[in-house]
């Protein structure tokens, strides 16, 4: 058999020109699979790690119900045992207690429903980036503490309520007894995140404030918490939910709060290999039609083997070998290069600022950050070697079967 | 026995509804260690009866034997292994694997056989240098003169040491020195070896120096004389319906 690689080895390199145009076409078909697997990866990780590290955190502990109905009757109290449940948890990086409710925010031009919450802003730092989010102008500053009776909101809301940093709007809530309540709040800063829809609809304030406004005392909708690796979601969940043993109490993932999410990462990762679909037909094409031609120009040369004893069996195999050469060599150079500027993109990020608006609506941020896993690079390799194999067996197939007497006659 | 044994053979062809009767009830028998030649103008069946005969094409009627077998009775399998194992080819256009060396070349038809790396080598660099190529062995093809190549066409079919080389017009694109220095390895080769030899040829010199001259007219043995006795042995039953018998 090596002598037959070796002839299928150099066969490839007789049409050199040939040859390069399907190692180029199979090569870059391999750049654009990673690359694009890169920046499909680099989007869903930043439109779920924003999405993490804005709102939800990587688990919450709610009321159960809470979820389906984000009402501030879905309270409970932080007992001890829940807190000692969470602070077991060596998984566990931070976690801060919180109230979430709807509310309409007034100004003087305008109001707006959205979901205020009330936070512990020092321990609200270590759990999620709102902090990182705030405007860094003089006036804009963040919550002094639980008790801070002041709001912050977005820059692009204090825009729809045409209010700067110190004016004061009015809160109107629900509280526990279903009574509406107002109240005037200062507006203390104003916070920029990469998620559209989180800017236009969430405000935060102290979580004492809340509490106080809205009758809970010491009660609240949930425990956000974040771990040091989100792979540990499942794992750290189920440990919770064994330790808390509360039917009251429901302990969720960042999945089970973010469903949509989910299945939009499961969109693109399906519009991605359909992309890559129809990417390799093309490839498969591609290389087809270049042994087709190999084995039509070497037509009497076959025919000679086979007069010599060689079987059909070794033909193909020299076929499948040849394929097989250029798949390798395309392959590599693919990998190298699409490896390289995915690498080095995924240091300095590909700046889409100028679809600012639609990237934010995505929630993946101005800057893609191309991610590569060993998953993809693998799948690309199989992919590759699938589709040249699919390419290949036709023409391996018509010079396997190539009557020696008739390539003999063939000039 | 006789190495190859033909008995009233046939051969048509049907192009686009045309009938072409290529060989017409052919009888021939040749015997181990012959070094003989078909000859005749072109179009006469030389080829298509040597393809035969090579188990490279089916006979449309009679019988072939190869070494007692009958050829009609093989598959394409055996027939492949049949080549492989008992005959060696030598061509017109040489048809050496281009991107294979001389002796790369050679040493393929015994890895084909199974051999081991070593004993591959040694045989094909022994052959290589018994048809004066022992130089040239790490060329390419297309690095060697036409002389040159058809000798490593040469080494190629007896280095498996076949029972028969059927060579189709070997010297045909060779110069009348190359080609007389070819006839006289293959000579050597048939004396030392008693590998038989069966060529199909128009070329004078090969008629003369065969010992065994088989004349096609027309798909029909109009002669076949042993020089070595110098008398015909035999006409085929074609042929004498075709033409009435010439004087001795």
């Amino acid at each position: 058999m090596k002598i037959i690689l070796s002839i299928a080895w150099r066969n490839l390199w007789r049409n050199k020109r040939r040859s390069l145009v399907v190692i180029s076409s199979i090569s870059l078909g391999i750049f654009a699979m990673i690359l694009s697997m890169g920046i499909m990866n680099g989007m869903n990780r930043q439109m779920v790690e924003n999405t993490i590290s804005t709102s939800l955190g990587h688990i919450a502990v709610h009321r159960a119900g809470f979820q389906d109905n984000m009402k501030l009757e879905y309270n409970f109290f932080p007992s001890e045992k829940i807190i000692a449940a969470v602070e077991k948890e060596k998984r566990v990086k931070a976690y801060a207690p919180r109230i979430k409710s709807q509310c309409m925010l007034r100004s003087s031009e305008a109001s707006r429903g959205v979901m205020i919450v009330g936070i512990d802003p020092e321990r609200e730092k270590k759990l999620t980036k709102i902090y990182e989010y705030m405007l860094k102008d003089k006036e804009s500053a963040f919550l002094s503490g639980p008790g801070d009776d002041a709001i912050l909101i977005s820059k692009s809301l204090a825009k729809r309520l045409d209010l700067l940093v110190g004016d004061k709007l009015v809160l109107m809530i629900q509280d526990r007894e279903k009574e509406i309540v107002g109240v005037g709040m200062t507006v203390r800063g104003l916070f920029e995140s990469p998620v559209d829809s989180f800017d236009q609809f969430v405000a935060f304030t102290g979580l004492s404030t809340l509490q106080k406004l809205t009758g809970l005392e010491k009660n609240i909708s949930e425990i956000n918490i974040l771990l040091y690796n989100k792979e540990d979601v499942d794992q750290v969940k189920a440990g919770l939910l064994e330790g808390l043993a509360d039917k009251n109490l429901e302990v969720l993932s960042w999945k089970d709060m973010a469903p949509s999410l989910v299945s939009a990462v499961k969109l693109f990762d399906t519009m991605m290999y359909i992309f890559f679909a129809i990417v390799f037909i093309t490839v498969i094409f591609s290389i087809a039609n270049t042994l087709i031609m190999a084995i039509m120009e070497r037509f009497h040369e076959i025919g000679v083997m086979k007069s010599i004893g060689t079987r059909p069996n070794r033909i193909f195999s020299m076929v499948m070998m040849e394929a097989a050469g250029l798949a390798f060599v395309g392959l590599a150079a693919g990998v190298a290069l699409g490896g390289a500027v995915t690498a080095l993109l995924s240091v300095t990020g590909i700046d889409l600022s100028f679809y600012m608006e639609s990237m934010r609506s995505l929630g993946t941020g101005s800057v893609i950050y191309p991610a590569i896993k060993a998953m993809d690079i693998f799948m690309a390799m199989v992919i590759v070697l699938v589709t040249t194999i699919i390419a290949a067996l036709y023409p391996a197939v018509k010079a396997a079967r190539i009557k020696p007497l008739d390539a003999l006659h063939y000039i | 026995m006789s190495i190859i044994a033909i008995e009233n053979l046939e051969k048509e062809y049907n192009t686009n509804g045309i009938v072409v009767r290529a060989v017409r009830g052919v009888d021939l028998s040749i015997e181990p260690g012959e070094f003989s030649a078909i000859a005749g103008p072109s179009g006469s069946g030389k080829t298509t009866l040597l393809n035969i005969i090579g188990g490279l094409d089916r006979p449309t009627g009679g019988v072939v034997k190869v070494g007692g077998r009958d050829l009609s009775s093989m598959t394409a399998k055996e027939l492949s292994d049949m080549r492989l194992q008992r005959i060696g080819f030598i061509f017109q256009a040489y048809n050496l694997i281009p991107v294979l060396s001389a002796i790369e070349n050679v040493e393929y038809v015994l890895l084909l056989q199974g051999l081991g790396k070593e004993e591959r080598t040694r045989r094909a660099r022994a052959i290589l240098t018994e048809v004066g190529l022992e130089s040239e062995m790490n060329r390419l093809p297309r690095e060697l003169s036409g002389g040159q190549q058809q000798r490593v066409a040469v080494a190629r079919a007896i280095v498996s040491e076949p029972d028969i080389i059927l060579a189709d017009e070997p010297t045909a694109n060779l110069d009348q020195a190359t080609g007389a220095g070819l006839l006289d390895l293959m000579k050597g080769l048939n004396n030392s070896k008693k590998i038989t030899f069966l060529f199909s040829t128009h070329d004078p010199m090969v008629m003369e120096r065969a010992e065994r001259l088989i004349y096609l007219t027309d798909g029909s043995v109009m002669s076949d004389t042993k020089k070595a006795r110098g008398k015909r042995t035999g006409r085929s039953a074609a042929a004498k319906k075709r033409a009435p018998a010439k004087k001795k």
